[in-house]
């Protein structure tokens, strides 16, 4: 049968060798036709052994497809003569429409927020420029508490306010803690913030303005738990399945307990390398809400608990992305040369 | 705060079979954060972060304490040495070597002893070792003593020159605000008054109490009797000294934090054993001690059922015992109740339940808890929130090519060109002291930094423009601004009006003059009466920029247009040429000729040469398929209308 099927192929591309446009469209019906000479072997398949069926089938898939090419290819050729078509050269470049592109920070922003969202968060914006009682001192932070040196803050040359103090930029998102409460009263809350905030730093690896994000969760029965599970899903899902976090305890005046959290490295795979401290990268800071700070935002702290974290969105993206950029000023220096690359 | 501790310093107090890399490990689940550990030689120097609260962490002591604590719960045996001291001195209120008058406020406890005939010279080998390794620099065996036990109690000491106090006598007192003080490293600073200072018998102020000693009253190679000196500051006047007077040591670092008062003890006994030891000094009998409030110890109340609910997991009673006491804390349950009472060396970081709860929970392990994510209900979603619509407009302008930037909010004083703006207090410099009001100059700016490229140019930001409100907060305005390079007017207008139309927006153009743009440049955009924006070509290098109130385009905004049945007749399509007079305005003629006869369904520019427009008309009719006479009787009403008002004539 396989010599069959070879002689019915030389014999159809020797027949198209010297066929015309009209004996063409007549061979294509005789070989490849449903009833043609092709598919008439096809059905006589049935009654060979079942090991032999696929190979036949297959010799003569390929008869089939070659036949088809040599008919296609003769026919263009005798178009061309005709004057028909012309000659045309595909391989000439395509006219792009200009390629826009979104900011690293929107796409981080983007990311981030449908992460949260999924699981019941709700993105709100705040104020960036704020009250001094918004920013540290309804978060526990008296004026001149030490714990205040850690934010580099920078002051607006107003007069204060009577009751909230001065006016700063801000330089967390925690100040949308108290406002979140304030405006929901009522928990449940899950609140993602994320915000321009503003520190007094500027070298390779801090600048002036930047973006954090920032989750509260108050409810009832709320546990450190909860905290560990909701960093360990923003992990996987926005890192990457295989990427783990761990807490390490720290202090933070609006949160007791307080955590940094670290992410596995993705580098040396928690083996601990260069870039990283022991196989973990610092991504941000974290916390069971403060009893006074739940009071201060107008919440019973007797009925009610709940968590907060924060970190930093450049660096949690970059992370992520595994870009190394080693100068984070050039992310706002509006060079198309950089913005073009993403 | 960062420190030093060699390994080798931190087994003098610390007995554990682990290594150092297992002791950093483990200090990280649960204390302070190992950040690394260097090789030094035969050592390892590990570099700790303790946070501001744990001041008692600080030094080689504190740190052993926290790793005794801590390793054990990962099975492996360690205990702390308890500090050793030989001194038998007698703590005293009065000594006949010093006369004092002490505000309590500012010194909660004094103490101090003179020393005699003590040698200066080089201290021992491994001190300088240990003080060179975590970046000390040794000077001779007087200073060093105090750093070295700086470093491994975390309680600062000086030592006067004895002779040098006059009439053998101190004050310790609030300065008065202009007094002048010369520290020991020579400068002299003149006071605000406030900060806590010494004033020894002839009115000389010999003490920057806290922060660094005075230059009238140091120890030098001549000196031969001292008086060592460990005293508790009240924090509060520390850290106020060290902001007025922008003067920060390792020593005003940890009186900032306030430190234990009961540590004064065991560092003035070891203290005087090292005088004695290293600089072969003769002590008095009688250590000065001035402490009338001494520490009595308080107590924090809580329940098992706190534990297990705050923490999400159970902890057994006898588990949670075992942990605070190996703190230092020590417990009594009754029933489920807790009474945990608090040492000296926590009074301060430990007030309340939530505080315990921490103790108990970093040393069971975060790493040993369960993960889960919270259930109960799921918030209301916000009201009216912005983010998918600002999202829509950034995706639609990328589709067209716009690249989105990011510039800083904080800009020059040229660049606000108002006084009605917000100032910073504490600018970092003058290119970034003010909050900007508008996008515009950090676009231009942007565009100018892109001078080299070629290719049509489109940037554009959505941010905030901080609007000054008088006694309150400032209105952070929402904007959309851009600029456009390197293409042609017609084609950015474009993008403008796709933007509004593909918003919904039914938006009008209207020509208004303004300052910082060419004449007859500038369009303001429009919906009814609501201003939304402004388009046209900038003086300053002919730039295209527009900008919108991002508030404002979204409340006219309409996502779902309502639904127009598409027409059943066939349309009639024809190009008309139209020859306008000069300084005719192509947008009054289009929209004149589209109002003029309800079935022109649109009137479009295909083609312009010098004078003459060709527009494309469309004809439709909703009722029946139009008749070339019945075309024919719109036309002429065109273009009588386009004659009478424009004086614009058909073309041949």
């Amino acid at each position: 049968m396989e010599n069959r099927i070879q002689n019915l192929k030389n014999q159809a591309l020797a027949q198209i060798i010297d066929a015309d446009i009209e004996e063409l469209e007549g061979l294509r019906t005789n070989y490849l036709g449903r009833r043609g000479e092709l598919n008439k072997i096809l059905r006589e398949i049935q009654d060979l052994p079942a090991k032999k069926r696929p190979i036949i089938g297959q010799i003569v898939n390929d008869a089939k497809k070659a036949i088809e090419r040599a008919i296609d290819e003769k026919h263009g050729k005798l178009q061309e003569g005709t004057g028909k078509t012309k000659w045309f050269d595909p391989t000439v470049p395509g006219n792009k429409p200009q390629i826009g592109h979104l900011h690293l920070v929107t796409q981080a922003v983007e990311e981030i927020s449908k992460t949260f969202e999924k699981i019941g968060f709700v993105r709100v914006r705040y104020p960036e420029v704020e009250w001094d009682w918004f920013a540290f001192e309804s978060l526990n932070m008296p004026k001149d508490h030490p714990a205040r040196d850690e934010w580099e803050t920078f002051f607006v040359g107003t007069p204060p306010h009577s009751k909230y103090g001065q006016m700063v930029l801000t330089p967390h998102t925690s100040s949308g803690q108290i406002r979140e409460m304030t405006r929901v009263k009522n928990p449940p809350i899950r609140m993602l913030n994320i915000a321009k905030t503003y520190r007094r730093q500027s070298d390779v690896a801090h600048i002036p303005m930047f973006h954090q994000f920032e989750g509260l969760v108050v409810d009832k029965e709320i546990s450190v738990v909860h905290l560990k599970g909701t960093l360990d899903y923003f992990a996987r899902s926005f890192f990457g399945p295989k990427r783990k976090i761990r807490l390490r305890p720290f202090h933070f005046q609006f949160t007791e307990p307080s955590f940094e959290f670290d992410i596995s490295c993705d580098i040396c795979q928690g083996r601990g390398c260069k870039l990283c401290k022991a196989g973990w990268l610092e991504l941000g800071g974290a916390g069971m809400v403060h009893p006074q700070v739940l009071k201060n935002g107008g919440i019973d702290p007797k009925h009610y608990t709940g968590f907060a974290f924060g970190a930093g969105l450049e660096r949690s993206f970059m992370m992520k992305s595994g870009l190394k950029i080693d100068d984070v000023r050039t992310l706002y220096s509006s060079d198309l040369r950089f913005l073009r690359q993403f | 705060m960062d420190i030093k501790i060699p390994d080798s310093w931190l087994r003098d107090y610390l007995k554990t079979s682990a290594n150092s890399a297992k002791i950093a490990e483990c200090l990280s689940l649960s204390g302070p954060s190992v950040e690394k550990i260097e090789k030094k030689g035969k050592d390892a120097i590990y570099s700790i972060e303790v946070t501001t609260n744990r001041v008692d962490s600080v030094g080689v002591f504190g740190i052993a304490r926290e790793a005794a604590a801590i390793l054990p719960r990962f099975g492996i045996s360690a205990s702390l040495s308890s500090v050793k001291t030989k001194s038998r001195q007698e703590f005293a209120k009065e000594v006949d070597y010093l006369e004092t008058k002490v505000d309590h406020k500012l010194c909660p406890r004094f103490t101090a002893i003179l020393i005699r005939d003590i040698k200066i010279g080089p201290s021992p080998v491994f001190i300088q070792e240990r003080l060179k390794a975590i970046g000390s620099r040794p000077i001779n065996n007087v200073v060093d003593i105090s750093n070295y036990l700086m470093y491994e109690l975390g309680q600062p000491l000086h030592t006067f020159d004895y002779n040098k106090i006059r009439g053998a006598k101190m004050i310790l007192r609030e300065s008065k605000r202009g007094e002048k003080l010369t520290t020991l490293d020579g400068k002299t600073h003149i006071l605000p008054g406030g900060d806590i200072v010494i004033e020894d018998g002839d009115g000389r102020l010999i003490d920057l109490a806290g922060i660094m000693g005075g230059k009238n009253s140091e120890v030098d190679e001549n000196t031969k009797n001292v008086l060592l000196f460990v005293q508790n500051y009240n924090p509060v006047n520390i850290r106020r000294d060290v902001m007025t007077l922008a003067k920060r040591t390792d020593a005003a670092t940890l009186f900032e934090k306030g430190l234990d008062p009961e540590l004064v003890e065991v560092t003035m006994r070891r203290g005087i054993d090292l005088f004695v030891q290293i600089c072969k000094g003769k002590p008095e009998s009688k250590i000065l001690d001035l402490y009338p409030n001494p520490y009595s110890s308080k107590t924090v109340r809580l329940t098992e059922k706190f534990v297990e609910d705050r923490l999400g997991v159970p902890i057994a009673k006898n588990d949670i015992s075992k942990i605070l006491d190996s703190l230092g804390l020590k417990t009594q349950w009754n029933g489920e109740d807790l009474s945990v009472s608090i040492p000296s060396w926590r009074a301060r970081d430990i007030n309340l339940p939530e505080d315990i709860l921490e103790e108990v929970a970093r040393l069971y392990g975060y790493h040993n808890m369960p993960s889960k994510i919270m259930n109960g209900e799921i918030p209301e979603p916000l009201e009216n929130s912005p983010f998918e619509f600002e999202i829509k407009v950034k995706r639609t302008l990328q589709g067209w090519g716009g690249t989105e930037v990011y510039t800083s909010s904080l800009v020059s004083k040229e660049q606000v060109a108002s006084d009605w703006s917000l100032k910073l207090k504490n600018p970092l410099g003058s290119d970034s002291e003010y909050l900007r009001l508008s996008l515009a100059p950090s676009l231009i700016d942007a565009a100018s930094k892109n001078k080299r490229e070629e290719d049509p140019m489109h940037l554009f930001e959505m941010s905030k423009v901080y609007l000054p409100i008088r006694g309150n907060l400032p209105e952070e305005k929402m904007m959309l601004a851009g600029v456009f390079a390197n293409q042609s007017f017609e084609d950015t207008k474009g993008v403008i009006e796709a933007l509004l139309e593909s918003l919904g927006i039914e938006a009008t153009f209207a020509q208004e003059d303004s300052r910082w743009f060419l004449p007859h440049h500038r369009l303001v955009v429009k919906s009814g009466k609501l201003e939304l924006g402004q388009f046209g070509v900038l003086k300053k290098e002919g730039l295209i920029y527009y900008e919108f109130g991002v508030e404002d385009v979204r409340s006219v905004s309409k996502p779902l247009t309502t639904y127009i049945p598409t027409p059943k007749y066939p349309s009639q399509v024809e190009d008309i040429s139209l020859v306008l007079k000069s300084r005719t305005l192509l947008g009054e003629i289009i929209k004149s000729m589209e109002t003029a006869d309800q079935q022109i369904s649109s009137v479009r520019l295909v083609d312009t040469f010098e004078d003459t427009k060709t527009l494309r008309v469309t004809y439709q009719s909703l009722s029946k398929t139009l008749t070339d006479k019945e075309v024919e009787k719109i036309r002429k009403k065109v273009l009588d209308r386009m004659k009478k008002k424009f004086g614009a004539r058909l073309k041949n």
